[in-house]
């Protein structure tokens, strides 16, 4: 296998080239992206609700289908890719919920094991059969992310913060070349939202994982972002890093002032963070 | 603003009732149903008068003293009645499994749906002392073709239970698994299974609760067990015979209704206790079944 | 499969020990198939019969396909008598089922010792399937419609106890404690807060029960308490099987329509 890893760092991973999605109701989602993101970048996305935050991330990795344009992940394209195809793209872009989604009944490896599910052979899947390397990468996850003595747990017995690191490591044990997190934090109390996003900086640094990260928080986003994105209305109206983005900005992203709404630590203060 | 209109002094005058034309005129359908169902019905309900009585008479009959020494006879019919039960059970949800997958939303698309909901649907609709009767006039009476009866019996709800259970788990570990690259049997196995699974084994154990019943019924028809025994009984007026075999089926029934309970309850929530009423979870009874 | 994370975060000694399920799946699966292979030979599982049976009744099954259309107006008093009985049945039944469902369950019935008493005679209601009933009845009262009712209205007391106590355990008793509070009779008490609060879950149980009815009414016939069983046992022991297999759609079609018309209401109850 080739490209699980990323190229060097620096290198075009994720190409969006005239991207604009149109949902199957007629709404425009996206509108005419076009921009490139190296690997080993730490991206933030920020944007009001219903900006097209989701639907920018979920393109990436093509639970949302780009109606227009081309975007090619590690030079394949996503936009035409099908079935098997386009399982070979998803299995190379590890994917972290707002909601977690782990399955609450079962146990902690198994959700992690998960991340696996593309390389092993349906019949270890069906049953459950798992290659012990494909433990031990579970595992290697779960102790990435400070979790594995809760391996083998109910997930459902696990806090928030615990949850999102499970769902982290289960991004992990695919070996994914990117990372993509919907709102990682949006469930999470301050402290633990911290927690959360220096395990993906880490796993940015270390790993050389490129993240792409949407997050409701002006300040979060600036600080875990080497470049920050702003979406409204399905447009990019910013591009640029975390210091670039003042109070103009701010505007030009949120159509209004900064207020204590927009900041996790309530100071709206953007010099603070 | 609008400032505050002044309460006028004197009597409230309370608003009108608001009108339930409709809900009164269901009532009264209701209940004109049911009058002309008892006007029409062809019961001599004088006949009731003497029904307690009677009743008593033979409830002395059959249980003052019931005929003891046929209870291990009794035993052994209710127990084929019961290996009849198990046996149709396990063949209704090996044939059932597949299809429930293949009704439901979250993993089929309509046009095969469609087709496989309305064979439970049918199949759901036709009584199992129907189906048996089908069968049995088919392939003759024996407690084989009775299990079989049983098995077709319950695809109809066990599928449903199935598929309904199914599309009742939560879509975001199916996303999850279906962003990871998972193939659909993947997402279907990891994503969708884990979550139905307790629910899933508790209908089968109902089902088999369920089909302890019904097995008794197809002994009536001639399948043989409990039924058979207590249809040959009652024609000869054999009371005391009849009082044995409901007593021996009750203590049975409610022994096998008490283990499954148990275990459909450990199931669910992960631990073992008694049963009663109250403490019965509403997850573990299907939608609008007793 | 390419390079694994460097450096692993931890020693592998912090990872927890696999939990030890020890021998419990498997016996679990043993019992299950001993149980299996006991029941098996109790029935006596003949597959090969299955199909020799189905070549040999292929004549059976080809009329079976064939349904006698002329027999429909020879159907319609046992389907009126069929719809009658449910009627009358889930009616009696169901007013019944009312003071029997309030002294079972726990949140309207202070005495335990009565509950544990109503509760058990319940259980022993339940357990009796419906055509036995039918089946004893017949031998008392005589065949026809009235042993019909009288066994649906047993086996709807089974139900319906059974259901309308555990949505009683289930609502919120804060109305009732208040009644109690203002100096109410538990009788009082539960007929202002507990019975109106009931009602809207009680009309739906008894329009399942209706359902319910209609399905086993079809059937109970058959031991000849009335209804289109009685024809099913008429034509089936003269080997009618174009009348029979009317019957079977009309059963088919009767069974859908009321459930359908009955689930609809339902959901409209339920909102
Ligand atoms: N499946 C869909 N079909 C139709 N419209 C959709 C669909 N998904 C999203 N949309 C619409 O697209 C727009 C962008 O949605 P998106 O979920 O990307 O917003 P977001 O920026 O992630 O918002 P939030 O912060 O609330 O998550 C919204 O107006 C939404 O209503
Ligand atoms: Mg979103």
């Amino acid at each position: 296998m080739t490209d699980r890893r990323p190229g060097t760092a620096g290198d075009p991973q994720i190409v969006f080239d005239g991207v604009g999605v149109t949902y199957p109701n007629g709404y425009r989602g996206l509108s005419d992206i076009s921009l490139t993101i190296p690997a080993g970048q730490m991206v933030g996305v920020v944007g009001l609700s219903g900006a097209g935050k989701s639907t920018f991330v979920r393109t990436i990795n093509g639970l949302v289908t780009a109606t227009e344009g081309s975007l090619t992940v590690n030079g394949r394209d996503v936009t035409t890719a099908r079935g098997k195809q386009l399982r070979a793209v998803r299995s190379d872009i590890g994917m972290v919920f707002q909601g977690f989604n782990l399955t609450g009944r079962t146990t902690v490896l198994n959700n992690v094991l998960m991340g696996r599910l593309y390389s092993a052979p349906w019949w270890r899947t069906l049953l459950g059969a798992w290659k012990s390397d494909d433990v031990e990468l579970a595992m290697d996850a779960l102790t990435r992310v400070e979790i594995v003595q809760k391996a083998y747990t109910r997930a459902s017995e696990l806090s928030g913060g615990q949850q999102q690191r499970v769902g982290i490591a289960r991004a992990l044990a695919q070996q994914p070349s990117i990372i993509l997190a919907d709102e990682p934090v949006a469930s999470l109390d301050p402290p633990t939202s911290h927690v959360v996003m220096e395990h993906l900086r880490r796993i940015n640094g270390e790993l050389g994982v490129t993240v792409i990260t949407n997050l409701h928080f002006l300040d979060l986003a600036r600080k875990y972002s080497d470049r920050l994105l702003g979406l409204r209305g399905g447009h990019v109206v910013f591009d640029g890093t975390g210091a670039d983005a003042d109070e103009t900005v701010f505007e030009s992203i949120y159509g209004r002032s900064l207020t204590g709404e927009d900041v996790l630590d309530a100071t709206p203060n953007l010099e603070t963070s | 603003m609008t400032t505050p209109t002044a309460i006028p002094a004197g009597k409230a005058v309370p608003p009108p009732r608001p009108s339930r034309l409709w809900v009164r005129a269901g009532w009264t359908a209701v209940l004109l149903v049911v009058l002309a169902a008892f006007w029409r019905v062809n019961i001599d309900w004088s006949q009731l008068s003497d029904f307690v009585p009677s009743l008593f008479h033979y409830l002395r009959l059959m249980f003052c003293p019931p005929a003891w020494s046929q209870t291990s006879a009794a035993f052994s019919a209710t127990i084929l009645s019961v290996q009849m039960a198990w046996i149709g059970s396990i063949l209704g949800i090996l044939i059932s499994f597949p299809l429930s997958f293949l009704a439901a939303r979250n993993v089929v698309p309509v046009w095969v749906r469609l087709p496989v909901r309305l064979v439970l649907a049918i199949l759901r609709a036709v009584p199992e002392v129907v189906i048996a009767i089908l069968i049995l006039s088919v392939t003759g009476l024996t407690a084989w073709t009775g299990a079989l009866a049983l098995g077709i019996g319950s695809i109809g709800t066990l599928g449903k239970w199935g598929y309904e259970s199914f599309e009742s788990v939560s879509g975001g570990p199916l996303e999850a698994a279906r962003a990871t690259g998972g193939s659909r049997l993947a997402v279907i196995r990891w994503g969708l299974w884990p979550q139905a699974q307790p629910e899933v084994l508790a209908f089968w154990l109902y089902r088999f609760e369920i089909s302890v019943r019904s097995s008794a019924i197809l002994g009536l028809i001639g399948a043989g067990g409990i039924g058979k025994m207590l249809s040959d009984n009652t024609q000869y007026q054999n009371w005391n015979v009849v009082g044995i075999l409901l007593i021996v089926v009750v203590v049975v029934t409610m022994i096998i209704d008490q283990i499954s309970a148990v275990l459909r309850q450990r199931l669910i929530t992960g631990r073992w206790a008694l049963v009663g009423y109250g403490a019965r979870r509403k997850a573990l009874t299907p939608t609008g079944l007793a | 499969m390419s390079d694994v994370p460097a450096q692993p975060a931890q020693p592998r000694a912090a990872r927890p020990p696999r939990p030890r399920r020890g021998a419990t799946p498997w016996v679990i699966g043993i019992v299950l198939a001993a149980i299996t292979v006991w029941a098996a030979r109790g029935v006596q599982i003949d597959i090969p019969a299955i199909w020799q049976n189905f070549s040999n009744a292929s004549g059976t099954l080809m009329q079976l396909f064939q349904p006698d259309y002329g027999f429909f107006p020879q159907t319609l008093s046992a389907i009126e008598e069929t719809l009658m009985m449910a009627v009358i049945a889930t009616a009696i039944g169901s007013l019944g089922s009312v003071p029997l469902a309030f002294l079972a369950s726990r949140a309207t019935n202070p005495s335990r010792a009565l509950l544990a008493a109503i509760r058990f005679l319940n259980n022993v209601i339940r357990a009796v399937p419906d055509l036995l009933y039918a089946a004893v009845f017949v031998a008392v009262v005589g065949t026809g419609a009235l042993s019909g009712v009288l066994a649906l209205f047993f086996f709807n007391i089974g139900i319906l106890v059974k259901l309308v106590s555990e949505s009683l355990d289930g609502l919120d008793r804060g109305p009732q404690e208040a009644a109690l509070a203002a100096g109410g009779t538990w009788f009082a008490a539960d007929r202002v807060s507990m019975l109106p609060s009931v009602a809207p879950s009680f009309a739906s149980q008894v329009l399942y029960t209706f359902e319910v009815n209609i399905r086993a009414s079809t059937v109970i016939g058959l031991v000849g308490a009335g209804g289109l069983g009685v024809l099913i046992d008429n034509v089936r022991t003269f080997y009618h099987y174009h009348y029979l297999s009317l019957i079977i759609l009309e059963i088919l079609v009767l069974v859908l329509v009321v459930e359908t018309a009955s689930s609809m209401l339902r959901k409209q109850l339920a909102r």
